[in-house]
This record gives C-alpha cells, structure tokens and sequence, in this order.
C-alpha cells in the first residue's frame, strides 16, 4: 500500500475524532448549570445532541473500518498503536453520545412511579406537594421527591400527563 | 398533558436553559421547555403541551381535601437523594446566571406568576402569604389569590361569582370556622379554600380556577418580558 493511502486513513480516523469529540463536548459545554446560554448556541448545542448519537455512530464506523485498513499494512510500532487508540477512543465517544447526564449521573429518573394511598402514607403535613385532580382522581406529588426526579411520566384519571418541577 | 397528535410521549430530563429543565421525549427525540410546554427543537418543534392545572399545597391541606388521593411514594435506593422540605428557599441561596433587576427585584424572589391571553404579572410570594387575599387583575382578568388555612398553600381563582353580575368583593374572614375561608358582600355567601361557596346564596357555585405558577423571578421574568409586578412598595424600589 502506498504511503499517500496510509495518510488517507489517518486523516479520515482524525477527522471521526474531532466529529465526534464535537458531538459531545459542545452539548456539555452549552447545556449545563449556572452557565448562562444565548438563544443561538442553546438552539446548536441541541441539534448536535439530536444528531450526535447518529454522527457519532457513523464516525465510529469509518474510524474502525481506517485503523483496520492502516493495521493491516503499517507495520508494528507507536504509530499503528495511535491509530488503533484513536479508533477505540471513537467508539466511546459514540458511546458517551447516547448519554443522558442528568438522568445517569446528577439525578436518577422515575421509570415506575409508585402511589400509596393519603391517609397511609408517612409525609410531614407541612410538605409541601404539586397537586392535581383530573376526572376525578387526586394526585399528589411531594416536592421534596420532584426536587430530585424533576420528571414523572403518569396516568391520572385517564389523563397522560407529565408532572414536573 | 403529554399526547400530542395522538401519540402518547415519554419525558426525560435532558439538560437545563438557563436554570429552567429541558425535557427531552424518547419517540421523536424533541426537546421541550419545562416552564412553558414548548418543544424549542426537533421534529415536534413548535408544538404546546396543554397544561393540566396544579396546585401547590400542604400535605395535610391536600389530604384533607382529597382522603381518597394518591401520593408519590419515595423510590427506597433514591430516598436519601431526596431534598429537604424548604427546597425552594435553598434553592434561593444558589446564584442565578440571568439578572432583571427591575424595580429592585432580586433574581431568586419567589413570585406567583399569573398569566391570561393579554397579560402576564408576578405577585410577590411573600406579600401574598403576608396579605393572605389578594384582589387584582392581570389584564383585563379579575384575580383572587388566596392564601390557605394553613397560611402557606395558595390558589387563585377569576374574581367572579358565576351567574351574578358586578363585582363580588371578597374578605377573609377572622374567626377560625372550620371549612371557610371567605365571605362575599354581593351574595353574603361563605367560600372555602377550594373557590366553592359553602353556604349562602351562592351555595354550590364555586368559582372559575386560574392557573398559577410559583416561580423564581429571573425565571418568569425571562419568559415573560412584559410581566408586571404586584406587591412593590409604592413609589421606591423593593427593600430587601
């Protein structure tokens, strides 16, 4: 294989890498708190989070297909290790792409959220609690739960609704 | 609510905007404002979530409201997570990233934010538990805030007895009568805390709901730039 070929792959493994580093740094760099976020980057940080996942995936596709292609005609040393390093580095970016921080690392969500009866339930009585009653059916949300969860996906009354705080 | 064209969406926590939760839905991936139901990105981009009305009450206001309701029970592994009972005053010792610092307002007061088709105004949480009725308008709307007998849970309902004409004027009344809370002069009926008239003429009737959020005031004042203040000092800037 020519030299110029083995540059090739080099520089399309170069280029999965900074796609990819991209696609996840610049969503955690925006969207984070006490940072204050202008309309424009806000509206960018989001776009590259929705399509991340997929760039990232395509990014890891072509950087493994260029480390194989590189390792099977560069001989062993340092740089074929680099190659290879920069591929897998690829692959869990394309990994960290699909991770949501706030719900793996700083809060947890509420996939099955459980309801007890009022009148059997230990809560202080100056708790406070979002509130809602629809057709009928009353449902109450402690605060001091939603301050962590922030999102409750349920079924009230019939009704599919979001609580949030 | 969280069906929108017929699809029902599963919400996630998904990151912040300005100290405000985006939500992200996992069947098309949009992403949504938690303060006002907007999907601000993605293919659902535009759209609404209609908001199911909520109260902020007390437990033991709530329970005895509504003994046959169901509570959020803590999930065990997160329990300790969970955050204390003043969370919102904690909260207010955090720094905020956006400042509007009109009329002396301060970035985490707590307001009671109203908003109807014309207008939007913040009435000053604390005023309001202090006051404990509030009359006034938001617009062209007529608005009664009431504060519970617990002196910490409070609703606000249009400032109008259904069916009678003029205006109702609301008072609180002193003595502790268990179950009311208000008197009106144009019907002399007894109201309580859930805006319905216990007796009197009006019994049976209670009053039209009005939706209202306790927010921080960066927050509301961020999404409602023409909001106006209820509860400043006449004439001079908030003391603090």
């Amino acid at each position: 294989m020519q030299r110029s070929d083995r540059t090739r792959w080099i520089v399309i493994i170069l280029a999965c890498l900074a796609v990819s580093l991209v696609s996840v740094a610049y969503p955690l760099y925006v969207i984070r708190p006490f940072r204050a976020q202008g309309a424009r980057e806000l509206a960018a940080a989001l776009l590259v989070s929705r399509f991340g996942p997929l760039l990232t995936a395509v990014s890891a596709l072509a950087a493994v297909a260029a480390a194989i292609a590189y390792w099977r005609t560069q001989a062993p040393g340092l740089r074929r290790t680099l190659v290879a390093a920069s591929a897998v580095l690829v692959c869990v970016l394309a990994v960290l792409a699909r991770a949501n921080v706030y719900e793996q690392l700083m809060f947890h969500p509420l996939e099955h959220p459980a309801f007890a009866a009022a009148t059997g339930v230990k809560v202080d009585s100056d708790d406070k609690l979002i509130v809602v009653k629809v057709n009928g059916s009353a449902r109450a949300y402690p605060i001091r739960e939603m301050g962590y969860h922030h999102v409750v996906n349920d079924v009230v009354g019939g009704t599919a609704l979001v609580a949030t705080y | 609510m969280r069906d929108v064209d017929g699809r029902r969406l599963t919400f996630h926590l998904a990151g912040i905007n300005n100290q405000n939760f985006l939500m992200r839905d996992q069947e098309t991936g949009s992403y949504w404002q938690q303060i006002s139901g907007t999907a601000i990105s993605g293919p659902l981009k535009g759209r609404q979530l209609t908001l199911v009305l909520s109260d902020e009450l007390t437990f033991a206001t709530w329970k005895a409201e509504e003994p046959g309701g169901m509570v959020l029970k803590e999930a065990p592994q997160y329990a300790s997570e969970y955050e204390a009972k003043d969370w919102d005053v904690r909260m207010g010792r955090r720094p905020a990233v956006i400042q509007f610092p009109e009329h002396g307002m301060q970035s985490r007061d707590l307001v009671l934010g109203i908003q109807t088709s014309d207008a939007s105004r913040a009435f000053l949480y604390d005023r309001v538990i202090h006051e404990k009725l509030v009359k006034g308008y938001v617009g062209a709307q007529p608005v009664l805030i009431v504060v519970g007998p617990d002196g910490q849970s409070v609703r606000a309902f249009r400032d109008r007895i259904p069916g009678v004409d003029g205006v109702s004027d609301f008072y609180r009344l002193t003595a502790n009568k268990p179950g009311v809370l208000l008197m009106d002069a144009a019907t002399g009926s007894e109201w309580n805390f859930q805006g319905c008239a216990v007796s009197g003429k009006a019994k049976g009737t209670c009053l039209e709901r009005i939706a209202m959020l306790k927010d921080y005031w960066f927050d509301w004042r961020n999404y409602h730039p023409k909001t106006t203040i209820w509860g400043l000092a006449l004439g001079q800037p908030r003391q603090k």
